[in-house]
Protein backbone atom coordinates (compact mmCIF):
# COMPACT_ATOMS: atom_id res chain seq x y z
CA UNK A 1 0.00 0.00 0.00
CA UNK A 2 1.52 3.65 -0.94
CA UNK A 3 2.04 5.79 2.01
CA UNK A 4 -1.11 7.90 3.18
CA UNK A 5 -0.99 11.26 1.61
CA UNK A 6 -3.42 13.18 3.51
CA UNK A 7 -2.72 15.92 6.18
CA UNK A 8 -3.14 13.51 9.29
CA UNK A 9 -1.17 10.73 8.07
CA UNK A 10 1.89 12.95 9.40
CA UNK A 11 0.04 12.49 13.23
CA UNK A 12 -0.54 8.95 12.87
CA UNK A 13 2.86 8.11 11.57
CA UNK A 14 4.37 9.84 14.72
CA UNK A 15 2.46 8.50 17.37
CA UNK A 16 2.93 4.77 15.73
CA UNK A 17 6.54 5.26 16.10
CA UNK A 18 6.72 6.75 19.37
CA UNK A 19 3.59 7.17 20.95
CA UNK A 20 4.97 8.33 24.35
CA UNK A 21 6.92 11.23 23.06
CA UNK A 22 5.53 14.63 23.91
CA UNK A 23 4.11 16.26 20.39
CA UNK A 24 2.97 19.54 22.06
CA UNK A 25 3.19 21.77 25.06
CA UNK A 26 2.10 24.77 26.32
CA UNK A 27 2.89 26.25 29.92
CA UNK A 28 -0.98 25.20 30.83
CA UNK A 29 -0.14 21.30 29.49
CA UNK A 30 1.47 18.67 26.96
CA UNK A 31 -0.31 16.12 25.04
CA UNK A 32 1.84 13.07 23.35
CA UNK A 33 1.55 12.24 20.20
CA UNK A 34 -0.38 8.99 21.09
CA UNK A 35 -2.76 11.17 23.26
CA UNK A 36 -3.19 13.50 20.51
CA UNK A 37 -3.64 11.29 17.55
CA UNK A 38 -6.31 9.04 19.82
CA UNK A 39 -8.25 12.48 20.72
CA UNK A 40 -8.65 14.00 17.38
CA UNK A 41 -9.91 10.41 16.11
CA UNK A 42 -12.40 11.08 19.12
CA UNK A 43 -13.19 14.43 17.57
CA UNK A 44 -14.00 13.28 14.17
CA UNK A 45 -16.37 10.77 15.27
CA UNK A 46 -18.00 14.27 17.07
CA UNK A 47 -17.55 16.29 14.32
CA UNK A 48 -19.46 13.24 11.78
CA UNK A 49 -22.26 13.45 14.84
CA UNK A 50 -22.56 17.15 14.61
CA UNK A 51 -23.36 16.33 10.56
CA UNK A 52 -19.99 17.37 9.09
CA UNK A 53 -19.67 15.56 5.74
CA UNK A 54 -16.71 15.35 2.96
CA UNK A 55 -16.27 18.86 1.94
CA UNK A 56 -18.00 20.55 4.66
CA UNK A 57 -16.27 23.15 6.54
CA UNK A 58 -15.18 23.36 9.98
CA UNK A 59 -13.86 26.91 11.76
CA UNK A 60 -11.59 26.67 15.14
CA UNK A 61 -11.20 29.83 16.97
CA UNK A 62 -9.87 28.97 20.88
CA UNK A 63 -6.67 30.15 21.77
CA UNK A 64 -6.04 26.69 23.47
CA UNK A 65 -3.43 25.04 20.85
CA UNK A 66 -4.07 21.26 21.87
CA UNK A 67 -7.60 21.87 21.01
CA UNK A 68 -6.42 23.36 17.61
CA UNK A 69 -4.61 20.89 16.65
CA UNK A 70 -6.81 18.08 17.86
CA UNK A 71 -10.12 19.73 16.14
CA UNK A 72 -8.28 20.39 12.81
CA UNK A 73 -6.91 16.64 12.83
CA UNK A 74 -10.27 15.62 13.72
CA UNK A 75 -11.69 17.79 10.48
CA UNK A 76 -8.94 16.16 8.38
CA UNK A 77 -9.83 12.59 9.49
CA UNK A 78 -13.66 13.71 8.42
CA UNK A 79 -12.79 14.68 5.04
CA UNK A 80 -13.76 18.40 5.86
CA UNK A 81 -11.97 21.41 5.32
CA UNK A 82 -10.65 23.44 8.52
CA UNK A 83 -9.95 27.31 8.83
CA UNK A 84 -8.23 28.01 12.12
CA UNK A 85 -9.01 32.02 13.14
CA UNK A 86 -7.22 34.53 15.41
CA UNK A 87 -9.25 34.70 18.73
CA UNK A 88 -9.42 38.29 17.88
CA UNK A 89 -11.51 37.69 14.47
CA UNK A 90 -14.68 38.67 16.07
CA UNK A 91 -17.83 40.34 14.88
CA UNK A 92 -17.71 41.76 11.22
CA UNK A 93 -14.49 40.15 10.46
CA UNK A 94 -16.32 36.53 11.86
CA UNK A 95 -19.46 37.04 10.00
CA UNK A 96 -17.57 37.64 6.73
CA UNK A 97 -15.49 33.98 7.59
CA UNK A 98 -18.83 32.46 8.23
CA UNK A 99 -20.68 33.80 5.32
CA UNK A 100 -17.85 33.08 2.94
CA UNK A 101 -17.27 29.33 3.82
CA UNK A 102 -20.18 28.23 5.59
CA UNK A 103 -18.82 26.02 7.82
CA UNK A 104 -21.34 23.21 9.10
CA UNK A 105 -19.39 23.51 12.47
CA UNK A 106 -17.23 25.99 14.30
CA UNK A 107 -15.32 25.16 17.73
CA UNK A 108 -15.06 28.15 19.77
CA UNK A 109 -14.94 28.62 23.75
CA UNK A 110 -15.92 32.46 22.78
CA UNK A 111 -19.41 33.08 23.94
CA UNK A 112 -19.52 36.19 21.56
CA UNK A 113 -18.37 34.20 18.41
CA UNK A 114 -20.46 31.35 19.77
CA UNK A 115 -23.72 33.88 19.06
CA UNK A 116 -22.72 35.26 16.12
CA UNK A 117 -22.15 31.54 14.71
CA UNK A 118 -25.62 30.55 15.76
CA UNK A 119 -26.44 33.26 14.26
CA UNK A 120 -25.48 32.24 11.05
CA UNK A 121 -27.04 28.82 11.84
CA UNK A 122 -23.66 27.53 12.39
CA UNK A 123 -23.48 24.66 15.09
CA UNK A 124 -21.18 25.09 17.99
CA UNK A 125 -18.58 22.42 19.49
CA UNK A 126 -16.86 23.35 23.05
CA UNK A 127 -13.11 22.37 22.01
CA UNK A 128 -13.20 21.07 25.96
CA UNK A 129 -15.38 18.56 24.80
CA UNK A 130 -13.32 17.70 21.98
CA UNK A 131 -10.52 17.47 24.30
CA UNK A 132 -12.17 14.45 26.27
CA UNK A 133 -13.64 12.75 22.54
CA UNK A 134 -12.81 8.81 23.23
CA UNK A 135 -11.78 7.47 20.11
CA UNK A 136 -13.65 4.40 19.02
CA UNK A 137 -12.80 2.10 16.08
CA UNK A 138 -15.33 2.82 13.76
CA UNK A 139 -14.01 3.80 10.42
CA UNK A 140 -13.85 7.01 8.87
CA UNK A 141 -14.47 8.20 5.12
CA UNK A 142 -10.63 8.87 4.37
CA UNK A 143 -10.05 11.77 2.69
CA UNK A 144 -8.30 11.86 -0.92
CA UNK A 145 -4.87 13.19 -1.12
CA UNK A 146 -6.18 15.85 -3.63
CA UNK A 147 -9.47 16.77 -1.62
CA UNK A 148 -9.22 20.38 -0.05
CA UNK A 149 -8.05 20.29 3.58
CA UNK A 150 -7.64 23.98 4.73
CA UNK A 151 -8.73 27.29 4.17
CA UNK A 152 -6.37 30.13 5.43
CA UNK A 153 -8.00 33.75 5.39
CA UNK A 154 -5.77 36.34 4.37
CA UNK A 155 -5.80 39.56 3.57
CA UNK A 156 -5.38 40.72 -0.30
CA UNK A 157 -5.99 43.60 -2.09
CA UNK A 158 -9.80 43.56 -1.39
CA UNK A 159 -11.34 45.14 0.96
CA UNK A 160 -11.89 41.67 2.56
CA UNK A 161 -9.88 38.66 3.22
CA UNK A 162 -9.95 35.76 1.27
CA UNK A 163 -9.49 31.97 1.86
CA UNK A 164 -6.44 30.46 0.17
CA UNK A 165 -6.89 26.44 -0.08
CA UNK A 166 -4.56 24.06 0.01
CA UNK A 167 -5.27 20.10 -0.46
CA UNK A 168 -4.13 17.38 1.96
CA UNK A 169 -1.28 16.64 -1.16
CA UNK A 170 -0.03 20.60 -1.26
CA UNK A 171 0.55 20.87 2.38
CA UNK A 172 2.38 17.38 2.98
CA UNK A 173 4.55 18.29 0.19
CA UNK A 174 5.10 22.13 1.61
CA UNK A 175 5.74 20.80 5.08
CA UNK A 176 8.45 17.99 3.54
CA UNK A 177 10.47 20.42 1.78
CA UNK A 178 10.42 23.27 4.50
CA UNK A 179 11.32 20.34 6.39
CA UNK A 180 14.21 18.86 4.26
CA UNK A 181 15.83 22.66 4.26
CA UNK A 182 15.61 22.98 8.42
CA UNK A 183 15.79 19.40 9.49
CA UNK A 184 14.28 19.68 12.88
CA UNK A 185 15.23 16.76 14.93
CA UNK A 186 13.10 14.25 17.35
CA UNK A 187 15.29 16.06 20.43
CA UNK A 188 14.30 19.38 19.62
CA UNK A 189 11.46 21.83 21.38
CA UNK A 190 10.35 23.71 18.99
CA UNK A 191 9.13 26.88 20.20
CA UNK A 192 6.62 29.04 18.57
CA UNK A 193 5.76 32.25 19.37
CA UNK A 194 2.62 32.60 16.90
CA UNK A 195 -0.89 30.68 17.79
CA UNK A 196 -1.69 28.20 15.26
CA UNK A 197 -4.26 30.76 13.37
CA UNK A 198 -1.21 32.15 11.38
CA UNK A 199 -0.05 29.58 8.77
CA UNK A 200 3.67 29.81 10.23
CA UNK A 201 2.25 28.23 13.80
CA UNK A 202 0.12 26.07 12.16
CA UNK A 203 3.24 24.62 9.65
CA UNK A 204 5.04 24.36 12.76
CA UNK A 205 2.96 21.85 13.78
CA UNK A 206 3.39 19.51 11.05
CA UNK A 207 7.11 20.34 10.80
CA UNK A 208 7.31 19.20 14.62
CA UNK A 209 5.29 15.61 13.71
CA UNK A 210 7.57 14.72 11.10
CA UNK A 211 10.65 15.04 13.06
CA UNK A 212 9.07 13.59 16.02
CA UNK A 213 10.09 16.64 17.97
CA UNK A 214 7.82 18.69 20.47
CA UNK A 215 6.34 21.60 19.43
CA UNK A 216 5.91 24.51 22.44
CA UNK A 217 3.32 27.44 21.47
CA UNK A 218 3.89 30.53 23.88
CA UNK A 219 0.57 33.21 24.57
CA UNK A 220 1.26 36.60 23.49
CA UNK A 221 2.25 37.68 27.25
CA UNK A 222 4.85 34.73 27.26
CA UNK A 223 6.79 36.01 24.41
CA UNK A 224 6.98 39.80 25.43
CA UNK A 225 9.63 40.71 27.55
CA UNK A 226 9.44 37.07 29.70
CA UNK A 227 10.66 35.76 26.07
CA UNK A 228 14.27 34.55 27.74
CA UNK A 229 12.68 33.19 30.61
CA UNK A 230 9.58 31.53 27.96
CA UNK A 231 12.58 30.21 26.32
CA UNK A 232 14.27 28.85 28.77
CA UNK A 233 11.62 27.22 30.79
CA UNK A 234 10.03 25.42 27.62
CA UNK A 235 13.75 23.31 26.60
CA UNK A 236 13.49 24.96 23.56
CA UNK A 237 16.30 24.47 21.08
CA UNK A 238 14.82 25.81 17.97
CA UNK A 239 12.56 29.42 17.78
CA UNK A 240 10.95 29.50 15.07
CA UNK A 241 10.94 33.59 14.90
CA UNK A 242 9.69 36.58 12.99
CA UNK A 243 11.44 39.63 13.09
CA UNK A 244 9.74 41.62 15.93
CA UNK A 245 10.56 38.54 18.20
CA UNK A 246 13.86 38.14 17.12
CA UNK A 247 14.63 41.75 17.75
CA UNK A 248 13.17 41.40 21.13
CA UNK A 249 15.37 38.38 21.57
CA UNK A 250 18.71 40.50 20.32
CA UNK A 251 17.39 43.35 23.15
CA UNK A 252 17.18 41.04 25.66
CA UNK A 253 20.44 38.92 25.43
CA UNK A 254 22.16 42.02 25.11
CA UNK A 255 21.69 42.03 28.81
CA UNK A 256 21.42 38.68 30.28
CA UNK A 257 23.37 36.71 32.27
CA UNK A 258 23.24 33.73 30.52
CA UNK A 259 21.72 33.07 27.19
CA UNK A 260 19.17 29.99 26.06
CA UNK A 261 20.59 26.77 24.46
CA UNK A 262 18.65 27.69 21.17
CA UNK A 263 20.62 26.08 17.95
CA UNK A 264 18.55 27.48 15.67
CA UNK A 265 16.70 30.50 14.73
CA UNK A 266 14.39 30.82 11.72
CA UNK A 267 12.97 33.90 10.63
CA UNK A 268 10.28 35.13 8.17
CA UNK A 269 7.73 37.54 7.69
CA UNK A 270 10.15 40.39 6.56
CA UNK A 271 13.70 41.46 6.75
CA UNK A 272 15.68 41.09 9.52
CA UNK A 273 18.13 43.56 10.84
CA UNK A 274 21.44 42.49 9.98
CA UNK A 275 22.88 43.92 13.35
CA UNK A 276 19.98 42.58 15.10
CA UNK A 277 21.39 38.96 13.68
CA UNK A 278 24.76 39.82 14.40
CA UNK A 279 24.31 40.47 17.81
CA UNK A 280 22.05 37.07 18.79
CA UNK A 281 24.84 35.31 16.95
CA UNK A 282 27.44 36.95 19.10
CA UNK A 283 25.31 36.54 22.28
CA UNK A 284 24.54 32.99 21.26
CA UNK A 285 27.41 31.02 19.96
CA UNK A 286 25.63 27.90 19.33
CA UNK A 287 22.81 29.59 17.34
CA UNK A 288 22.54 28.66 13.51
CA UNK A 289 20.28 31.90 11.63
CA UNK A 290 17.78 30.65 8.39
CA UNK A 291 16.04 33.41 6.61
CA UNK A 292 12.88 32.74 4.49
CA UNK A 293 10.70 34.17 2.54
CA UNK A 294 7.04 33.00 1.59
CA UNK A 295 3.41 33.61 1.31
CA UNK A 296 0.04 31.78 2.44
CA UNK A 297 -0.57 31.20 -1.76
CA UNK A 298 2.42 28.84 -1.97
CA UNK A 299 3.29 28.59 1.56
CA UNK A 300 6.82 29.19 2.06
CA UNK A 301 8.88 30.00 -1.40
CA UNK A 302 12.53 30.17 -0.29
CA UNK A 303 14.95 28.86 2.69
CA UNK A 304 18.50 30.18 3.11
CA UNK A 305 20.79 27.22 4.20
CA UNK A 306 21.67 27.66 7.57
CA UNK A 307 23.90 30.82 8.12
CA UNK A 308 23.77 31.62 4.64
CA UNK A 309 22.98 35.37 4.74
CA UNK A 310 26.76 35.45 6.06
CA UNK A 311 27.60 34.83 2.59
CA UNK A 312 24.99 36.39 0.71
CA UNK A 313 23.91 39.02 2.93
CA UNK A 314 19.93 40.59 2.03
CA UNK A 315 18.95 37.10 0.23
CA UNK A 316 16.28 35.26 1.48
CA UNK A 317 17.65 31.75 0.21
CA UNK A 318 17.25 29.72 -2.45
CA UNK A 319 13.74 27.67 -3.72
CA UNK A 320 12.26 24.82 -1.87
CA UNK A 321 13.83 21.53 -3.23
CA UNK A 322 11.56 20.61 -5.97
CA UNK A 323 10.11 23.56 -6.50
CA UNK A 324 10.93 26.30 -8.90
CA UNK A 325 11.09 30.55 -8.44
CA UNK A 326 11.82 32.78 -11.74
CA UNK A 327 11.64 36.35 -12.10
CA UNK A 328 9.42 38.02 -14.66
CA UNK A 329 8.88 41.95 -16.45
CA UNK A 330 5.27 43.17 -16.46
CA UNK A 331 4.54 41.06 -19.82
CA UNK A 332 5.03 38.09 -18.06
CA UNK A 333 8.65 37.49 -20.06
CA UNK A 334 11.27 35.84 -17.78
CA UNK A 335 13.97 38.28 -16.76
CA UNK A 336 17.83 36.99 -16.37
CA UNK A 337 19.60 37.20 -12.98
CA UNK A 338 20.17 40.56 -11.41
CA UNK A 339 17.47 41.47 -13.16
CA UNK A 340 14.14 42.93 -10.79
CA UNK A 341 10.90 41.85 -11.79
CA UNK A 342 7.54 39.54 -10.20
CA UNK A 343 8.53 36.47 -8.79
CA UNK A 344 6.78 33.75 -10.24
CA UNK A 345 6.61 30.08 -8.41
CA UNK A 346 5.76 27.02 -10.03
CA UNK A 347 5.61 23.57 -8.04
CA UNK A 348 3.47 21.07 -5.52
CA UNK A 349 3.68 23.94 -3.21
CA UNK A 350 1.27 26.29 -5.41
CA UNK A 351 -1.87 25.73 -3.42
CA UNK A 352 -5.13 25.75 -4.83
CA UNK A 353 -6.86 28.81 -5.04
CA UNK A 354 -8.91 31.58 -3.20
CA UNK A 355 -12.06 29.92 -1.97
CA UNK A 356 -15.33 30.90 -4.50
CA UNK A 357 -12.44 33.91 -5.54
CA UNK A 358 -12.78 32.85 -9.87
CA UNK A 359 -11.43 35.70 -10.75
CA UNK A 360 -8.79 36.23 -8.59
CA UNK A 361 -7.57 32.75 -8.62
CA UNK A 362 -7.27 33.30 -12.64
CA UNK A 363 -5.29 36.38 -11.77
CA UNK A 364 -2.64 34.97 -9.48
CA UNK A 365 -2.81 31.09 -9.98
CA UNK A 366 -2.27 31.36 -13.95
CA UNK A 367 -2.18 28.26 -15.64
CA UNK A 368 0.41 28.16 -18.58
CA UNK A 369 -1.35 26.85 -21.45
CA UNK A 370 -4.35 27.25 -20.21
CA UNK A 371 -2.97 23.83 -17.92
CA UNK A 372 0.14 24.44 -15.32
CA UNK A 373 -0.82 26.23 -12.58
CA UNK A 374 1.92 28.65 -11.25
CA UNK A 375 1.87 30.87 -9.03
CA UNK A 376 2.19 35.00 -9.38
CA UNK A 377 3.24 36.35 -6.29
CA UNK A 378 2.71 40.01 -6.38
CA UNK A 379 6.31 40.34 -4.61
CA UNK A 380 9.13 41.84 -6.34
CA UNK A 381 13.14 41.64 -6.04
CA UNK A 382 15.65 39.12 -8.50
CA UNK A 383 17.56 36.54 -8.05
CA UNK A 384 21.62 36.21 -8.44
CA UNK A 385 23.55 33.56 -10.74
CA UNK A 386 22.95 31.20 -8.62
CA UNK A 387 18.81 31.21 -8.16
CA UNK A 388 19.64 32.77 -4.58
CA UNK A 389 16.42 35.35 -3.79
CA UNK A 390 16.74 39.00 -2.72
CA UNK A 391 13.28 40.06 -1.91
CA UNK A 392 12.89 44.33 -2.53
CA UNK A 393 8.88 44.63 -2.01
CA UNK A 394 5.41 44.12 -2.86
CA UNK A 395 3.27 45.94 -6.35
CA UNK A 396 -0.04 45.97 -4.03
CA UNK A 397 -1.01 47.88 -1.06
CA UNK A 398 -0.18 44.58 1.60
CA UNK A 399 2.20 44.72 4.67
CA UNK A 400 3.32 43.03 7.50
CA UNK A 401 3.42 44.34 10.79
CA UNK A 402 3.97 42.78 14.11
CA UNK A 403 3.98 39.51 11.68
CA UNK A 404 0.95 39.43 10.37
CA UNK A 405 -0.24 40.41 6.81
CA UNK A 406 -2.52 43.64 6.36
CA UNK A 407 -3.98 44.76 3.59
CA UNK A 408 -4.41 48.68 3.16
CA UNK A 409 -7.73 48.39 1.54
CA UNK A 410 -9.10 46.76 4.29
CA UNK A 411 -8.08 49.33 6.84
CA UNK A 412 -8.36 51.73 5.02
CA UNK A 413 -12.13 50.83 3.82
CA UNK A 414 -13.06 49.76 8.02
CA UNK A 415 -11.91 53.68 8.96
CA UNK A 416 -13.66 55.22 6.45
CA UNK A 417 -17.26 53.04 8.00
CA UNK A 418 -16.49 55.04 11.07
CA UNK A 419 -19.05 57.82 11.47
CA UNK A 420 -17.20 60.95 11.15
CA UNK A 421 -14.56 59.94 8.74
CA UNK A 422 -14.44 61.40 5.42
CA UNK A 423 -11.61 59.93 3.89
CA UNK A 424 -8.62 57.49 4.90
CA UNK A 425 -5.33 56.38 3.73
CA UNK A 426 -2.88 53.91 5.39
CA UNK A 427 0.60 54.26 5.20
CA UNK A 428 2.62 51.50 5.22
CA UNK A 429 5.43 50.36 7.76
CA UNK A 430 8.82 51.68 6.28
CA UNK A 431 11.48 54.31 7.28
CA UNK A 432 9.35 57.25 6.95
CA UNK A 433 7.02 56.20 9.08
CA UNK A 434 9.26 54.46 12.24
CA UNK A 435 8.17 50.94 10.65
CA UNK A 436 4.91 51.43 11.78
CA UNK A 437 1.65 51.65 9.99
CA UNK A 438 0.01 55.08 10.17
CA UNK A 439 -3.81 56.03 9.21
CA UNK A 440 -4.18 59.54 7.90
CA UNK A 441 -7.92 60.67 8.43
CA UNK A 442 -9.61 63.37 7.30
CA UNK A 443 -12.03 64.05 10.41
CA UNK A 444 -13.63 65.91 13.16
CA UNK A 445 -13.26 62.98 15.80
CA UNK A 446 -10.08 62.92 17.63
CA UNK A 447 -7.51 60.07 16.84
CA UNK A 448 -8.05 57.79 19.93
CA UNK A 449 -11.57 57.60 18.92
CA UNK A 450 -11.25 56.39 15.22
CA UNK A 451 -8.79 53.59 16.35
CA UNK A 452 -11.49 53.13 18.97
CA UNK A 453 -14.38 53.05 16.70
CA UNK A 454 -12.34 50.49 14.70
CA UNK A 455 -12.71 48.16 16.48
CA UNK A 456 -14.91 45.67 15.79
CA UNK A 457 -15.09 46.46 12.03
CA UNK A 458 -11.32 44.56 11.85
CA UNK A 459 -9.15 42.60 13.83
CA UNK A 460 -7.48 45.11 16.22
CA UNK A 461 -4.33 43.70 15.03
CA UNK A 462 -4.93 45.10 12.15
CA UNK A 463 -5.95 48.76 13.52
CA UNK A 464 -2.41 50.83 13.01
CA UNK A 465 -1.62 51.92 16.48
CA UNK A 466 -0.98 55.74 14.97
CA UNK A 467 -3.21 57.95 14.02
CA UNK A 468 -3.12 61.10 12.58
CA UNK A 469 -5.48 63.84 11.44
CA UNK A 470 -4.83 65.65 8.14
CA UNK A 471 -7.01 68.54 6.29
CA UNK A 472 -6.96 66.47 2.92
CA UNK A 473 -5.19 63.60 1.29
CA UNK A 474 -3.00 64.82 -1.31
CA UNK A 475 -3.80 63.16 -4.42
CA UNK A 476 -1.79 62.04 -7.50
CA UNK A 477 -2.90 63.08 -11.28
CA UNK A 478 -4.97 59.84 -11.71
CA UNK A 479 -7.08 60.78 -8.34
CA UNK A 480 -5.48 58.33 -6.23
CA UNK A 481 -3.61 58.78 -3.01
CA UNK A 482 -0.43 60.13 -3.44
CA UNK A 483 1.56 57.99 -0.27
CA UNK A 484 4.53 59.94 -0.93
CA UNK A 485 3.05 63.19 -0.57
CA UNK A 486 1.26 61.98 2.79
CA UNK A 487 4.15 60.98 4.15
CA UNK A 488 6.27 64.60 3.41
CA UNK A 489 2.74 66.13 5.24
CA UNK A 490 2.66 63.53 8.25
CA UNK A 491 6.45 64.14 8.49
CA UNK A 492 5.78 68.22 8.40
CA UNK A 493 6.68 69.89 11.30
CA UNK A 494 3.45 72.28 11.43
CA UNK A 495 1.64 68.98 11.85
CA UNK A 496 3.73 67.23 14.28
CA UNK A 497 3.36 70.69 16.27
CA UNK A 498 -0.61 70.51 15.76
CA UNK A 499 -0.21 67.27 16.91
CA UNK A 500 1.53 67.90 20.51
CA UNK B 1 8.82 56.07 44.76
CA UNK B 2 5.32 55.11 45.30
CA UNK B 3 2.15 53.60 43.31
CA UNK B 4 1.06 56.26 42.13
CA UNK B 5 4.04 57.82 41.22
CA UNK B 6 5.14 54.35 39.27
CA UNK B 7 0.98 54.46 37.46
CA UNK B 8 1.80 57.70 36.67
CA UNK B 9 5.01 56.90 34.88
CA UNK B 10 3.09 54.12 33.09
CA UNK B 11 0.51 56.59 31.76
CA UNK B 12 3.15 58.34 30.47
CA UNK B 13 5.09 55.60 29.14
CA UNK B 14 2.02 54.26 27.33
CA UNK B 15 0.95 57.86 26.20
CA UNK B 16 4.33 57.49 24.05
CA UNK B 17 4.19 53.90 23.00
CA UNK B 18 1.01 53.72 22.21
CA UNK B 19 0.75 57.27 20.26
CA UNK B 20 -2.47 58.30 22.23
CA UNK B 21 -3.22 60.23 25.87
CA UNK B 22 -3.21 57.30 28.61
CA UNK B 23 -5.07 58.44 31.45
CA UNK B 24 -7.02 57.61 35.05
CA UNK B 25 -5.36 54.01 35.00
CA UNK B 26 -7.51 51.68 36.96
CA UNK B 27 -5.67 49.24 38.69
CA UNK B 28 -7.84 46.10 37.54
CA UNK B 29 -6.72 47.59 33.77
CA UNK B 30 -5.59 44.93 31.35
CA UNK B 31 -2.75 45.63 29.79
CA UNK B 32 -3.20 43.16 26.41
CA UNK B 33 -7.12 43.03 26.35
CA UNK B 34 -8.14 46.76 27.59
CA UNK B 35 -5.22 48.91 26.37
CA UNK B 36 -4.49 46.34 23.61
CA UNK B 37 -0.78 46.15 24.08
CA UNK B 38 0.87 43.40 22.26
CA UNK B 39 4.41 42.00 22.95
CA UNK B 40 6.09 44.33 20.77
CA UNK B 41 4.39 47.33 22.82
CA UNK B 42 4.76 46.03 26.22
CA UNK B 43 8.90 45.55 25.49
CA UNK B 44 8.64 48.83 24.36
CA UNK B 45 6.64 50.40 28.06
CA UNK B 46 9.34 48.64 29.64
CA UNK B 47 12.03 50.26 28.03
CA UNK B 48 10.46 53.53 28.20
CA UNK B 49 9.96 53.02 32.23
CA UNK B 50 13.76 52.21 32.56
CA UNK B 51 14.68 55.71 31.11
CA UNK B 52 11.82 57.21 33.71
CA UNK B 53 11.98 55.72 36.73
CA UNK B 54 15.68 54.11 36.46
CA UNK B 55 13.98 50.34 36.68
CA UNK B 56 16.58 48.06 35.94
CA UNK B 57 14.78 44.57 35.13
CA UNK B 58 16.70 41.11 34.29
CA UNK B 59 15.08 40.05 31.51
CA UNK B 60 16.10 36.23 33.42
CA UNK B 61 13.33 37.35 35.70
CA UNK B 62 10.49 38.61 34.07
CA UNK B 63 7.57 36.38 34.42
CA UNK B 64 4.00 36.59 32.46
CA UNK B 65 1.61 37.20 35.40
CA UNK B 66 3.73 40.13 36.17
CA UNK B 67 2.29 41.79 32.67
CA UNK B 68 -1.64 40.92 33.18
CA UNK B 69 -3.22 44.44 35.00
CA UNK B 70 -1.64 47.81 35.88
CA UNK B 71 -2.03 46.20 39.68
CA UNK B 72 0.46 43.62 38.78
CA UNK B 73 2.87 45.24 36.67
CA UNK B 74 2.96 48.11 39.15
CA UNK B 75 3.41 45.72 42.20
CA UNK B 76 6.38 44.29 40.14
CA UNK B 77 7.79 47.53 39.67
CA UNK B 78 8.07 48.55 42.92
CA UNK B 79 9.88 45.48 43.65
CA UNK B 80 12.38 45.47 41.30
CA UNK B 81 12.65 49.46 42.33
CA UNK B 82 13.39 48.38 45.96
CA UNK B 83 15.85 45.63 44.44
CA UNK B 84 17.80 48.29 42.67
CA UNK B 85 17.94 50.43 45.65
CA UNK B 86 18.92 47.44 48.11
CA UNK B 87 21.68 47.00 45.93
Amino acid sequence: MPPSEVLHSLLDEAAAAHPEQLALSTTKDSWTYGDLAAASIGAAHQLRAAGVRRGDRVVITTPDPAAVAIALHAASRAGALFSVLHDQVRDHPLEHVLTDCEPTVMVTDDPGAAATAEVHGVRVLDPAALRRAAPTSEPLPEPLPVDGACLIYTSGTTSLPKAVVSTHQQMLFAARAIQSMLGYRADDVIYCPMPLSFDYGLYQLFLSFLAGARLHIGTVAEVGPPLLRSLESSGATVLASVPSVTDRLAWLVRRARSTPPLRLLTNTGAALDPGTVTALRAAIPTLSVQLMYGLTECKRTTIMPPDGDLDRPGSSGLALPGTEVFVVDDDGTRLPPGEVGEFVVRGPNVMAGYWRRPEQTAERFPRTGGLFPELRTGDYGWLDEDGYLYFSGRRDDLYKERGFRVSATEVESAARRVDGVIAAAVLAPGPRTANKAVLAVVTDLAPPDVLDNMRGLIEDYKIPQRCIPVEALPTNNNGKVDRHALADLINSPALATRKG
Amino acid sequence: MNRTDVTTALETALTTVLDRPVTGLEGETRLFDDLHLDSTTMLEMLMELEDSLGLEVDPEELEAEDFETVDTFTAFALAQLSNTQAA
